[in-house]
Formats: structure tokens, sequence, C-alpha cells
């Protein structure tokens, strides 16, 4: 006999990954707007440890890390999130469409989503940064294009069986078309599924953006990033230990939390 | 020697025993019968046998394996006996086998791997292939268990656990949904089993079955044994009254319907033929349904008949023939009633939602949600749970509800009853018969058991078993 409700109630571990994102989306939202300009260099000041009136310290060019910190968590958090979204919507779109339409559409999406697959994530962004050195949107679009594939693939598999399912075939002889058939037997299935994927995608993001940062294919400084930030603040870790150290840490919440929050896989 | 020694076994859900004070002896070389209907706990007792209760179930009481004894909730001890000594066959075969996977590989990894001692690769792929052709599988091996039928998914996942060697086998409903060869073949194989030293502890509601399997009987009623002892006693002079209808219900001792006059043809099917693989299932059939008929299709698992029941009502293409349906009334006029209700319906939306869709669907009124719950003798209040939280019967009968909401010229019912127990069938089917001619509807009935088309349908249609593959 098994029971399971409509929607597994959220573990307690859960909460906490929801609880250390939210910190770290507050810190970014709070930190821009109290540290100032992240740019301003105060060559007077420079490796100040933290104190009152500069509550993170000051880097080696005297500009204050909670500002800086705050920029970077808050591009990292908004690349997650937008990349994820255009990532997930179409991906889960065109899942349903090849499960749903005919053999030939499944065909010609399957192998265009195995292409993409066959060139790795980072190599696509690396190949997009060479045409906008140092912008902002090949990250976007090349994060957004390597991900897109995850959520087809996993969304086609799971809609296939569902639509072959008799719980669908009962509901067309029912008289219900195809809206009805999305709304009530596709999207319930599909939602937790998605959930778990964007929420690893969303760690992906980060971690890939900080990652280009630190081999210096990324954003070019003096644009606060959590990877360039730390490459620059690598040669000033025997002085100041905690400057290196902050970044690193800002990065370890995102991922944890976002690492939470997607929860544990059910093996049963 | 005794395998299995259960003593005052008792399984809480919270405060509720659902399961209560259960002892039971079983001995080398003999065969034990838990006898009983759906939801009377019997799986639930062979779950806490196992030690893999579903979690939040609680139990207490002694169990002892091959002579070492443990807690019941001890089910850690007992948890080190699996495949090889101690082994349990589930309900649902193809939850059992792994999707992924070709079948013999499976059964030969359990040789391979589970078996003590363990078998080489070579003599594993050999006695796996070996064990398939005494099951009657041969030409399956390289398949998934998504290509099998029910009963060959049975039989494979029943080959899977026989070859781990475990000499106590515990059999959740084995014949579930079986025509009654293949009842009959794997009975064989359980005493079979049995003979060779073994034990088997068998949870049914199919009374044939615990009547050929002989050995010892319980009858269990909400979770408690009502009534023990040797097979031929109990189903010769029941003592206990549920005992009496359980084997008043069994289709074999129902009597003829009467039938009502045909009326014009409501599908009318040509040449119809179908292939799968190399086997042939059917060809050439013509079939005609009168409006009002009552009509069967019979035949062994594996010959086709959920594949002509999807057929009429356009679901699969025939290979050649054609169907003709009624056309002056729209589509969904035709309807199906499955196998397996709680697959025919969204999990996660509650019974209330789902016929609250088609109410809403097809601009009826919510009275007559009401006037067929009332019919079926359903209480409204089941409507809000979810399809897995009521029991199979109850959903069937929900499942009819919602097809008679919107007054069908033809019902296709694919093994409507097979997985109900015998009283629960046997109303079940009382009600459908009654309802259709409440609602003045033909019937495909798609069976296994010739008893149940002969007591249900004026004419029935006889399927034979796949020819075997052209040379």
């Amino acid at each position: 006999m098994t029971t399971s409700s409509a929607f597994k109630p959220m573990t307690r571990w859960q909460w906490a990954g929801l609880a250390i994102l939210a910190l770290t989306a507050l810190f970014s939202l709070v930190a821009p707007v109290v540290g100032g300009d992240p740019l301003v260099q105060d060559l007077d000041h420079v490796m100040v440890k933290p104190s009152a009136a500069s509550p993170l310290g000051t880097d080696h060019l005297g500009r204050s890390m909670l500002a800086r910190l705050g920029h970077a968590a808050r591009l990292s958090l908004l690349l997650a999130a937008l990349s994820v979204l255009t990532a997930a919507i179409p991906g889960a779109v065109l899942g349903v469409a090849a499960a749903w339409r005919s053999r030939w559409t499944d065909t010609m999406l399957s192998t265009i989503a195995d292409g993409v697959l066959a060139l790795p994530g980072l190599l696509l962004i690396v190949l997009l940064t060479a045409f906008a050195p140092g912008r902002f949107w090949p990250f976007y679009v090349g994060l957004s294009l390597a991900l897109w594939v995850e959520y087809f693939r996993v969304v086609r598999a799971s809609a296939q069986s569902l639509l072959r399912g008799p719980q669908v075939e009962a509901s067309r002889l029912l008289g219900f078309g195809p809206a009805y058939i999305v709304r009530r037997h596709l999207l319930p299935e599909l939602f937790p599924l998605l959930r778990t994927l964007m929420t690893f995608g969303a760690a992906t993001s980060v971690l890939s953006l900080a990652a280009l940062g630190l081999v210096g294919v990324g954003l070019r400084p003096p644009t606060p990033e959590l990877g360039t930030m730390m490459i620059e603040l690598l040669p000033h870790y025997q002085e100041a230990p905690w400057l290196i150290a902050e970044p690193i840490l800002i990065l370890l919440f995102a991922v944890t939390g976002l690492a939470l929050v997607a929860g544990e896989r059910e093996f049963r | 020697m005794t395998f299995l020694d259960v003593r005052d076994l008792s399984v809480h859900a919270g405060t509720t025993a659902v399961v209560r004070d259960v002892s039971l002896r079983l001995e080398e070389s003999q065969t034990y019968t838990l006898l009983g209907e759906t939801g009377s706990g019997k799986s639930l007792l062979a779950q806490a046998i196992m030690g893999n209760l579903p979690a939040g179930l609680r139990s207490s009481g002694s169990i002892t394996v091959f002579g070492e004894t443990s807690t019941a909730d001890e089910t850690v001890k007992r948890r080190r006996l699996w495949g090889h000594s101690m082994a349990l066959l589930p309900q649902e075969p193809w939850l059992a086998l792994d999707p992924t996977m070709r079948v013999l590989s499976q059964v030969a990894e359990t040789y391979q791997r589970v078996r003590r001692p363990s078998e080489s690769r070579e003599s594993a792929r050999k006695r796996a292939t070996g064990d398939f052709l005494t099951l009657g599988l041969e030409g399956a091996e390289r398949k998934l268990p998504g290509a099998l039928s029910g009963g060959m998914a049975q039989r494979t996942a029943f080959a899977a656990v026989r070859s781990g060697g475990a000499r106590l086998l515990i059999v959740d409903e084995p014949t579930k949904g079986l025509d009654a060869g293949l009842r009959d073949s794997i009975v064989s194989m359980l005493k079979q089993v049995a003979a060779n030293d073994g034990a088997v502890l068998t949870i049914t509601h199919d009374v044939a079955a615990a009547r050929s399997l002989g050995g010892t009987i319980g009858v269990m009623l909400d979770g408690e044994i009502v009534e023990q002892g040797p097979a031929a006693q109990v189903l010769a002079e029941p003592r206990h009254d549920y005992t009496r209808r359980l084997l008043a219900a069994d289709p074999q001792t129902w009597g003829p319907r009467t039938q009502p006059p045909p009326l014009g043809p409501v599908l009318a099917a040509n040449g119809l033929s179908k292939r799968f693989g190399h086997h042939q299932l059917f060809a050439n059939l013509d079939i005609e349904i009168a409006a009002d008929e009552r009509f069967a299709v019979i035949g062994p698992s594996g010959s086709g008949k959920t594949t002509l029941g999807g057929m009429l009502l356009g679901l699969v293409p025939p290979d050649s023939g054609s169907v003709w349906r009624r056309s002056d009334v729209p589509a969904w006029k035709f309807q199906k009633l499955y196998q397996d209700p709680i697959a025919a319906f969204a999990p996660r939306a509650s019974l209330r939602t789902s016929l609250r869709d088609v109410v809403s669907r097809h601009n009826l009124g919510w009275k007559e949600v009401e006037k067929w719950l009332d019919r079926t003798r359903l209480r409204a209040s089941l409507l809000d749970r979810l399809p897995d939280q009521v029991s199979s019967g109850e959903l069937q009968r929900i499942a009819l509800v919602r097809v008679l909401l919107l007054r069908p010229v033809l019902l296709v019912a694919d093994e409507p009853t097979s997985r109900l127990d015998p009283i629960t069938q046997q109303e079940t089917i009382e009600l459908l018969a009654e309802c259709l001619v409440d609602a003045g509807c033909a019937l495909v009935l798609v069976t296994h058991d010739p008893a149940i088309a002969g007591s249900l349908a004026s004419r029935v249609l006889t399927l034979n078993p796949p020819s075997p593959p052209a040379p």
C-alpha cells in the first residue's frame, strides 16, 4: 500500500537552504545600497580590516568590499535566475512538443538537442565570449543554450510515458482536449522534476560564471564579479586572508542554498 | 523443520491495528495460503514478516525464520536473509522488474549475484535460459519488461525471485489478473518450490488458486485470521460466515443472467488483423455489436484481448480491416474501463476534482454525479481523497460513475474486476450489469475468466493463444 500526498512538504534541510538563499539575496539587494560605488578607489585606505566604517573592509585598491560583493552577488543571482528561466521554459515546451507531436518533430528536436549536448557548455560560453569580450550577454546566451537540453530531455521522457499511459487515454476518451491534458496530467507530474532541475541549473550557472572569471575569460575588471574578485585578491591572501575569503563565502552560500533547496533525490 | 513461525504479529498504523495478533506456522515442504479480500491486511502481513513495512507502520510480535527468532520490528535480522534464504514475490510484477534491462539478464543476474553459492556468468545465463523454457517464456529473453504482457511479466518476476534460491518464498497475489491456464502453471510452480525442500506462503483472494495449492489455509478478515486449517477442510466445510461468503462469490458458482433482446448495431468491425512482432494475434475478425448487447472477448494472457478492445475504440490502429462506430453520436459516447483503475486517474487530483472536470466539460449537473454515486453505493465523502487513498473496488466504481456520466452507447471494460477479490468482484460485476441496463449502453467485456464472460455476456468471442512465429 502506498500513500502519497499531492505535494511533498519541504524537508527541514530544504527550509534551511531557502533561508540561506534568502539571506544571500537580501545581501545582494542591501549591500550595494549601503556600500556605495563599487568602482571608486581610495588608495589611502587599501586592505583595511573590517570595521564600523567599512563593514567588510576594502580591497587592494581601497574599494569597498561590501559594495563590490553586493554587486557581484546580485550579478550571479540575476544571471542564474535569468538563464534558468530562459532555458527551462523553451526546454519544457519543446520537450512536451517532441513527446506529443509526430515522430518527425521528435526526431528533429532530439537531433538538435543531441547536437547541443555534444558541445561542452563551458566551451560554448568561451566561444561566445570571443565575439564580445568582457560583456554580460555571452554568458547569459551561452548558459541558456547549454542548459535547455537538460529540461528538454527530462520533460520529453516523462511526458512521453505519461501521454502513452491510461490516465491520458481515459481523459481523451472522456472528451478532454490538449489544454486539459497538459494542465491536469502533465504539469502536476513535471513541476517537481522541473523544480529540482532548475535549482541545480541555477547552481551550475553561478559556479560557471565564477569559474570563467577565475580563469580570466569572464567579465573584465573592474566589474565586480565573484570569480574575477577571487583572482584579483589571490596575490594578497597572506597579508589579508579575509579579503579572498569573502567572495568564496558568498559563492559557498549561494551554491549551498541552491543545492539544499533542490532536496534529496529519492531512490525507492 | 519449521521454516517460519509467526506469533502474535500485529501491525499498527497510528493507533489503529491493521493486522491483529496473527499467529501462523509453516513447516518445510508445506504451503500456507492466506485468503481474504482486498484491504484485509494480507499484504501488510507479508511485508511485516519480510521486514519491509512502509514507513509509519509499527509492528509487534515475534517472527522465527529458520530457527532464528527476532521481534517483528528487528527488521535488520531478517533483511540479511533476503533473496537467498527468504524472498518475496511482490504484487505488481512490472514494478519489481528493472524497466531498462532485458529480462533474461535480470534473471541471470540473480543467479550470479544473489544466490549462495553464486553461479558463474555462463552457467547463470544457461540456468536462466532453462527457466525461461520451463516457464513458457521462450522468445521473450531479449525483451524489456515494458514489452511483456501482464502474465509474462509475472512469470519473469517469478523466475527472478526463484533464481535467488530462497527456500522460504512469500508470494503476494501471484494469480492476480491471470487466466486459468497461467494460474494453474504458477500454482504448480509454487507447489514445486514447496516440494523441493522449500515452503511457500501465498497471499491471495483467488479461491481457485487456494484450492489447488492445498496445504493450510488461513482466512483473513479485517486484519485477523478468522479461520485456519487444512485446505480441504476449510474449503469443504467453512465454519466462519465470511469464509462461506468468500466461497459463494467465486465466479464459477454464478448463474447466467437474463439477456435483453438485441437492437440496431452500435459498432461493426470488418476483417481486423493484428501482429505483434512475429506473433499473429488475430486475423480477419468480424464483429458487430448491437446497442444494449453484452459481448465478451475471452482468451489467455497475451492473446491480444486488450489490443482488440483498444482497436474497437480507435485507440490502436489495426494492421488491416476497419472499425465502424455509430457516427450520429459524439466520439466520447464510446468509453473504457481499465483493468487497473488507479492508472486511469490523474494521481495528484482529488476524485472530486476529476469528476467535476467531467461535469463541467460536458455541462452536466453535479446532481448526475450524486445519482450515480447513490446507484453504485459510494459515499460522497470518498471523493475528497486521492485515487491511491481508496480501495481498488471503490475506485473501479468511481471510474464507472465517471464514464456513466456521459451516458455512453458502448463501454469497453478491460478486465475490470481481475484485480478485485471475489466478493468485491461479484458486487462490481452486478453493478456494472445493472448500470449498463439503466444507461442503455452496450458492453464489450474483455476478460480471461470464461465464468464471468458466460454469466454476463450474450455472445462470447474466444481469442486463441498467439500463433508461433512464422518460419
